[in-house]
């Protein structure tokens, strides 16, 4: 130790002289760009979905209605308020945000004599609501799953010349991977018509409870089978994962479920129907409403019996729906299994010729009407009548009973709804098998983006060789000297509807096609077939628009009858099946109500 | 590390080796064989760093596990040891005299789980935790959240909603 | 000049089983409380002191001001929502607790993390071994009264936690390393920003070697006092610096590569005294090597690539049955984070290696006896004792 020791610390005395380096005004000095301070919430773009309330570890979110926010499909109303003397600022609410409508500024410094005030609404509440900088996470949602896990489908070229199943249906490995990714949010839940219990089954595949998910399933839908396979999924469309990234596979993973329970533990699961009531029910046709109705009221306890006109039990989900995309068997199954709880069905029986109505009403308490719409409308336009002019439901029909179809060369379609695609595919597959070769053409009034068919219908058509002409009004079928028909003239379409939303197609005359084909088919919508009603019903019942009225519980007019399905709702499988559990529920409630008047 | 466990399973009566990667490896010795162990490690294999010394309470089969975790750290080799204790009378033996350092680690495991390790300086003495009666809390069924509910008061005022519930209650209340 | 050396030989009196006799009715004896709040204890711990006159006879370390039981709230939480409490734990060098956890998670879970990310944590662990050793520096001078460093320091920690801000989001917990990765890249022109604190933590550190490590005071007081015998340091589990100063040069981003540190170049700083000068000497010298480091973590790592792993999703993310341990090298010794694992989608058990907590417990009540009253705190400062992680 020595002098030098007691005199260098002196040396640092030149920090006197420094400028100090403290900050002198400190309030209002602004965070980093990516501050985690307050946050805020993009109120259009949230969904309420409150996945940031079940990640926050501190318990500080709480969804609450908002004034102004209703409820709608794929939006709960609700958004996240947060509680400011818990929250922690980790943002884990902002990463796992399925919107990305979480957002945080970069403030940080808030004053409030009122605790409460701490409690708040981001997007409502503080003036750095509309702040550009501060934390947004970087790139795209990492907490779940984005991308969906992929199905395995049979390849264009292997499946066009047969009527085989499509879709695979996925592995146990896959459906799992695909069932992690959701988030449990049930925003779908609203959207089904039925209601299932989604996100619950879904976390069954998760487990791996299949047990478990097959009863779920059964709870809301005795067509889980067909659904699983063909169901317009539009609970798929109101997904929290879609906004960033794909929904979740709900179709496929309510399939997997059913394709991992045998058939008889089934109806080992479901169990028996409770005690007999006494009550005798009718049903007519046998679709997916009147099935539903009838799965219901016989779990309940009442005798039911289904006539159905034509040789089969389904109605259109067997012959509406081609079998590459629900094989028979499938659709066997779900009827089995209704079967199973006491339903008798009355097959090629046509109420009106086999069994008259008013015998139905004498002998049963109650009789629900579910007839479908089996009869395909026509565009009447010039050329429609005479031989080569077809209706889609009518062939679709032929090809499930094996009967032999014409299958020309060359057709066109005109439609642009579901239908349409089912009977261009199963043509498409019948002219491979006869000629090698696809050749045909569907015209639709609608945009391509506008199409009414499942997106996926209209690739897969254009993947099997369907020419498709969009936005095309058919004007004229032409023939030749002979009657034969030649091909099919359209317009453009300029709108298909007027200033006052009615149906009234506008063209553009100056754009004119002729598109070839031997034959035309029209898909373009169905009629329901009342005749079976009889002058005196019909003129008894109180109508709507060419439809049986009905209330909201699905009463006609009439006390003893209901009706139910497309013939007075529609559109799809899934709605006819919501309509029977609501009818079954009416019905069923009639009785109690009688039995009170009793 | 596996040629170790090899030269000291019959002696000590180890439990299966099980590696979780390179240079880190856990299994079990009964009790009655750890000091013999952990003296041979030390002393004859080189393991003379005691990383730490927890337990694990394995409530629903009535176990404690205590975990030894021993460093050779010439080699870079970690060993976690395993002695399952009893849970209705969990004692362990004090290993002080071996690692000073393990009397803290056995008071706080004597305060925070009640495992016993007679003979250990100040065992009884309150490490963290001041005039606590009720259960040692880091037992699984201590439940902290009850605790906290019974201690303190929840300012109210809070309310949340459930997204599922309230879209039918508004949309389809009569469940169609 | 300086040197005193009090005749400590005849107190206190031992008893016939060799243990110190403390009557505190003699009236030989007083009792002190040195904290929980006092200039001289590093956080909130406190040393209960029987000195006679002015030398320490007896010292009983007491923690427990700050426990919040993290270990057993981590095992109410799912594996996601352990992230943002485990940097809590310690609240002057967090980010080892975020590293060692997602580590830990990513070991039994299987996950591999990408490469950027692996650099991006080396970055982050250095960036608060710096900001540790700045409360070190400013802490050590002002036990011994030197309240100039203490300023100083807290300005280039401060001007390092900007750089923190800007990076992650936050200043003091920065739940920036996520398991699976971390959470974002580097801002635009950071290196640049980075450059600057280094530069300027590089001239006031000058400073602080003339008016402390030149400082003949800061020499007499420090020097020879706070001595750990090298041959205690297994037997109480020292590690770190506190053991690197006593001449045992492990550490173990040496010895036990993790992250990238196989692929930077440094070296391992050690003294061969062992005292609170060789201490701080270390300390001082291992500044030089974060900042190196940083330097050159900046120029070597990759400037895109992925932050993270795929990961499930974490709201139903379950962790397969099983246990394990991770450890770094963070500013006081050996960090680590033992985690069990039941299966389930909550932790069994996770508990937290701290190396305050074998440092100023057992260690520290070991050599309190015979030591001055003033120097009690320079000896617990000089083994850089953060409370937090020893009651967690």
């Amino acid at each position: 130790m020595g002098l030098r020791e007691v005199l260098t610390p002196f040396t640092v005395w030149k920090r006197v002289f420094d400028e100090p380096v403290t900050i002198k005004d400190p309030i209002g000095r602004p965070g980093a760009d990516r501050y985690r301070g307050f946050h805020q919430n993009d109120m259009d773009k949230c969904i309420g979905c409150g996945t940031c309330e079940t990640i926050c570890q501190n318990a500080a979110i709480d969804m609450v209605p908002i004034e102004g926010v209703e409820p709608e499909k794929g939006d709960s109303g609700l958004r996240p308020q947060i509680d400011y003397g818990r929250c922690c600022w980790c943002a884990l609410c902002v990463d796992v945000c399925m919107t990305g409508s979480l957002t945080m500024s970069n403030e940080y410094t808030w004053v409030d004599t009122d605790p409460d005030k701490f409690r708040f609404i981001p997007g409502i509440d503080g003036d750095w609501k509309d702040d550009v900088a501060g934390y947004e996470r970087e790139g795209q949602r990492v907490l779940s799953g984005v991308e969906r896990i992929h199905m395995e489908e049979m390849e264009p070229e292997a499946r066009i010349c047969n009527f085989d199943e499509i879709v695979a249906g996925y592995t146990r490995e896959e459906a799992v991977l695909e069932a992690d990714r959701c988030v449990e949010c049930g925003l779908c839940v609203a959207t089904c018509p039925a209601h299932m219990s989604i996100p619950d089954y879904i976390a069954a595949v998760r487990d791996q409870d299949y047990d478990r998910g097959l009863q779920l399933l059964y709870e809301t839908n005795p067509f889980s089978e067909v659904c699983g396979r063909v169901c317009t999924h539009k609970c798929e469309s109101s997904c929290a994962a879609l906004h960033e990234g794909d929904p979740i596979a709900i179709r496929w993973l309510k399939r997997h479920i059913i394709d991992e329970v045998p058939f008889d533990r089934r109806i080992e699961l479901i169990g028996q129907p409770v005690e007999p009531n006494g009550r005798k029910v009718a049903i007519i046709g046998a679709g997916p409403a009147g099935l539903t109705a009838a799965f219901d009221l016989a779990r309940a306890g009442t005798s039911v019996v289904v006539y159905e006109a034509l040789e089969h039990a389904g109605g259109m989900m067997r012959y509406g729906i081609p079998e590459y995309r629900l094989p028979y068997d499938a659709l066997d199954r779900d009827i089995g299994v209704i079967q199973a709880m006491g339903v008798e069905i009355k097959t090629s029986c046509r109420v009106g010729r086999d069994v008259m109505m008013e015998d139905l009403q004498r002998e049963n308490d109650a009789v629900v009407l579910a007839i479908g719409l089996h009869m395909g409308r026509s565009t009447r336009v010039p050329g429609t009548d005479g031989p080569g002019v077809e209706k889609a439901v009518d062939l679709l029909r032929r090809i499930t009973d094996g009967e032999e179809v014409p299958v020309p060369e060359q057709l066109v379609v005109i439609g642009g709804g579901n239908v349409a695609m089912d009977i261009a595919r199963s043509m498409a597959r019948l002219q491979k098998a006869k000629y090698g070769e696809v050749g045909i053409t569907l015209t639709a009034l609608e945009d391509i983006d506008h199409f009414l068919a499942d997106p996926e219908e209209v690739v897969e058509s254009r993947e099997e060789g369907v020419e498709i002409f969009d936005a095309r009004g058919p004007q004229e079928v032409m023939r030749d000297a002979s009657g034969a028909v030649t091909g099919l003239r359209t317009w453009r379409v300029k709108s298909i509807f007027d200033a006052e939303g009615r149906f009234a197609p506008a063209y553009d005359e100056s754009d004119e096609r002729v598109h070839a084909g031997t034959m035309v088919i029209e898909a373009i919508g169905q009629a329901a077939d009342t005749s079976l009603l009889g002058e005196a019903l019909t003129e008894a019942l109180e109508w709507n628009r060419g439809r049986i009225r009905i209330d909201d519980a699905f009463r006609t007019s009439e006390p003893w009858l209901f009706a139910a399905g497309d013939a007075v709702k529609g559109p799809d499988v899934i709605t006819a099946v919501a309509d029977g559990h609501r009818v079954a529920r009416t019905v069923m409630e009639e009785f109690s109500a009688r039995q009170v008047m009793q | 590390m596996r040629d170790i466990h090899a030269r000291l399973k019959q002696r000590h009566h180890l439990g299966q080796f099980e590696r979780q990667r390179p240079g880190l490896a856990f299994f079990t010795v009964p009790r009655e064989y750890l000091r013999g162990l952990l003296l041979d490690l030390r002393d004859k294999e080189g393991f003379s760093h005691l990383v730490l010394l927890t337990a694990v309470d394995w409530m629903e089969e009535g176990l404690f596990q205590l975990t030894y975790m021993l460093n050779n750290r010439a080699e870079d080799v970690t060993f976690g040891i395993r002695v399952m204790l009893d849970r209705d009378e969990a004692e362990g033996d004090s290993i002080h005299d071996l690692w000073p350092t393990a009397e803290t680690y056995q008071r706080e495991l004597k305060e925070m789980f009640g495992i016993n390790f007679p003979g250990s300086p100040r065992i009884d003495d309150e490490f963290i935790l001041e005039g606590w009666t009720d259960l040692p809390p880091y037992r699984r069924d201590f439940d902290s959240l009850a605790y906290s509910q019974q201690t303190y008061a929840e300012r109210p005022g809070r309310v949340t909603h459930d997204p599922r519930e309230h879209m039918k209650q508004k949309l389809y209340p009569d469940g169609v | 000049m300086f040197s005193f050396k009090p005749d400590r030989s005849q107190y206190p009196a031992a008893g016939e089983d060799g243990k110190l006799e403390i009557d505190l009715e003699t009236g030989k004896y007083l009792k002190l409380w040195q904290g929980p709040n006092h200039p001289g204890i590093t956080g909130n711990m406190s040393v209960e002191l029987t000195v006679c006159g002015d030398e320490v006879v007896k010292g009983t370390t007491h923690v427990g001001y700050l426990h919040r039981g993290f270990e057993k709230l981590m095992e109410r939480r799912t594996f996601i929502q352990v992230f943002p409490i485990v940097c809590r734990v310690c609240v002057p060098e967090p980010d080892f607790n975020e590293y060692c956890y997602a580590a830990a998670v990513e070991d039994l879970a299987g996950i591999e993390v990408p490469e950027y990310a692996d650099w991006m944590r080396t970055l982050i662990l250095e960036m608060g071994r710096f900001n540790s050793y700045m409360m070190f520096l400013g802490g050590i001078g002002g036990a011994l009264g030197l309240g100039i460093t203490g300023q100083w320091m807290t300005y280039l920690r401060d001007i390092m936690l900007d750089r923190f801000e800007e990076l992650t989001g936050a200043r003091i917990y920065h739940m920036f390393i996520l398991p699976g990765g971390v959470r974002g890249h580097l801002p635009e022109g950071f290196e640049g920003r980075m450059e600057e604190v280094l530069d300027t933590a590089e001239r006031y550190l000058a400073d602080i070697d003339r008016v402390m490590f030149s400082n003949s005071v800061f020499k007499t007081r420090t020097q020879g006092v706070g001595y750990i015998d090298p041959a205690l340091f297994e037997p109480y589990g020292v590690t770190g610096p506190n053991a690197r100063a006593g001449g045992v040069a492990k550490d173990l981003r040496k010895d036990s590569p993790y992250l990238v540190y196989d692929q930077l170049d440094f070296d391992v700083v050690t003294h061969t005294d062992s005292d609170i000068w060789a201490r701080s000497n270390v300390r001082r010298q291992d500044v030089q090597v974060s900042i190196d480091l940083i330097r050159q973590i900046l120029r070597k790592m990759p400037k895109t690539g992925p932050a993270m792993a795929k990961i499930p999703n974490v709201l139903h993310w379950k962790i397969p049955r099983g246990e394990t341990y991770i450890r770094g090298e963070c500013s006081r010794g050996e960090y680590g984070y033992y985690l069990v694992s039941d299966g389930s989608g909550y932790p069994r058990r996770i508990n937290v290696r701290g190396p305050s907590y074998t440092h100023a417990m057992a260690l520290l009540e070991h050599m309190i006896p015979g030591t001055n009253i003033s120097d009690v705190a320079a000896l617990m400062v000089s083994l850089h004792t953060y409370p937090p992680e020893i009651e967690r």
